[in-house]
């Protein structure tokens, strides 16, 4: 039942697996932030499941444009969701 | 087609400067895709000169990143974390963002779609490239044996565009990207051939960035002269082993650079 209700995380999960090794691979991805963003995009989907995940990870990748500076910024200290 | 439906809008709009290219500009439809590929290119070209930018500001800071990256070598989870406090705290930023390249992925891709139903249903018009060496650019690569030489340039280009911007990668991600053009051959072979020649441009265009990117990046130059920051002792000691310029404008404040400096060949390299 638990694995159940993880389910829609899991497919979040393999969707960041799979780009990582295609066309992550392929960018030789190198992200200004640490952890990269699909670490941080694992990392939010283990953490809080599919949608609030995506959200974060969303968040995130908007935020790793070039008109930022980057830096050090892990989940935890995210401060969308209690 | 999951992918080809939200990505139907950036189709159309490819399609038609595709059709504008050879009806009103009056290309050849191998050359509008050439051209097209370069448009698509060129509008990419702020990211790439942002991205110079910040890798000629990190180019000035390396002394000190150096000295960070020496005194966690143990840690490397702390050296990375200590090495992107200081990005943010200097401003620079050496890797690329992830939204600008994510923000690449549709208009490929959409280009890619617009190639391969073109080559399904080609258009009336001249269909070949260079007086006839490309008989068929709709037809597959493996047709006629101009396909096989634009797949030979094609890896010449992919594995030139690699070494070109992966020197900061690490040796097995290199090799593996070194590995892949290899295999996308035989994906490529069974494709249309003006595909093959979007695959082309689009390298070398890469290439020729990457080498106008090299000549622009400063050789392990000096770093700029001081700010009103103070440096730490650490930092004043490898200043004096930096280049001229910098060092005659710190010499006063540095009663130890002397026996550090030398002359000989770092004036030969300042002034070049």
């Amino acid at each position: 039942m638990r694995y159940a209700l993880r389910a829609p995380a899991y497919a979040g999960l393999g969707l960041v697996y799979l780009y990582r090794w295609t066309l992550g691979v392929l960018w030789g991805g190198r992200c200004k932030y640490h952890p990269s963003c699909s670490q941080y995009a694992l990392d939010a989907l283990r953490h809080y499941g599919l949608v609030r995940g995506t959200i974060l990870t969303g968040w995130r990748l908007l935020r790793c444009n070039p008109w930022s500076d980057g830096g050090v910024d892990y989940v935890e200290s995210q401060g969308i969701f209690r | 087609m999951i992918v080809g439906s939200p990505l139907t809008p950036l189709e159309d709009l490819l399609r038609s400067i595709l059709d504008w290219l050879h009806g009103s500009v009056g290309f050849t439809w191998a050359w509008s895709i050439v051209a097209l590929t370069l448009m698509v290119r060129l509008l990419l070209v702020p990211l790439m000169v942002k991205q110079i930018h910040s890798m000629q500001n990190l180019q000035r800071h390396a002394p000190q990143m150096k000295e960070i990256q020496r005194k966690y070598k143990a840690d490397k989870k702390r050296q990375q974390e200590e090495l992107m406090k200081f990005y943010k705290e200097n401003q620079i930023n050496p890797a690329a963002s992830c939204l600008p390249m994510l923000a690449q992925f549709p208009v490929f891709i959409a280009l890619y779609l617009v190639l391969r139903k073109f080559a399904k249903h080609p258009p009336p018009g001249d269909l070949s490239w260079l007086h006839g060496f490309v008989p068929n650019i709709a037809a597959h690569a493996s047709a006629h044996w101009s396909g096989y030489v634009l797949l030979a340039l094609y890896v010449a280009t992919q594995l030139v565009s690699t070494v070109l911007m992966s020197a900061t990668m690490d040796k097995a991600q290199r090799t593996m990207l070194l590995v892949l053009p290899l295999t996308f051959v035989f994906f490529l072979i069974n494709f249309p051939t003006g595909l093959v020649l979007y695959w082309v441009t689009t390298n070398l265009w890469t290439v020729g960035q990457g080498l106008i990117t090299r000549r622009l990046m400063p050789k392990a130059q000096a770093p700029a002269k001081r700010t009103s920051r103070t440096a730490p002792r650490e930092e004043a000691d490898q200043d004096g082993a930096v280049p001229e310029p910098a060092a005659a404008v710190v010499q006063p404040a540095q009663p130890a650079q002397p026996k550090r400096v030398k002359r000989k060949k770092k004036r030969g390299g300042a002034r070049r």
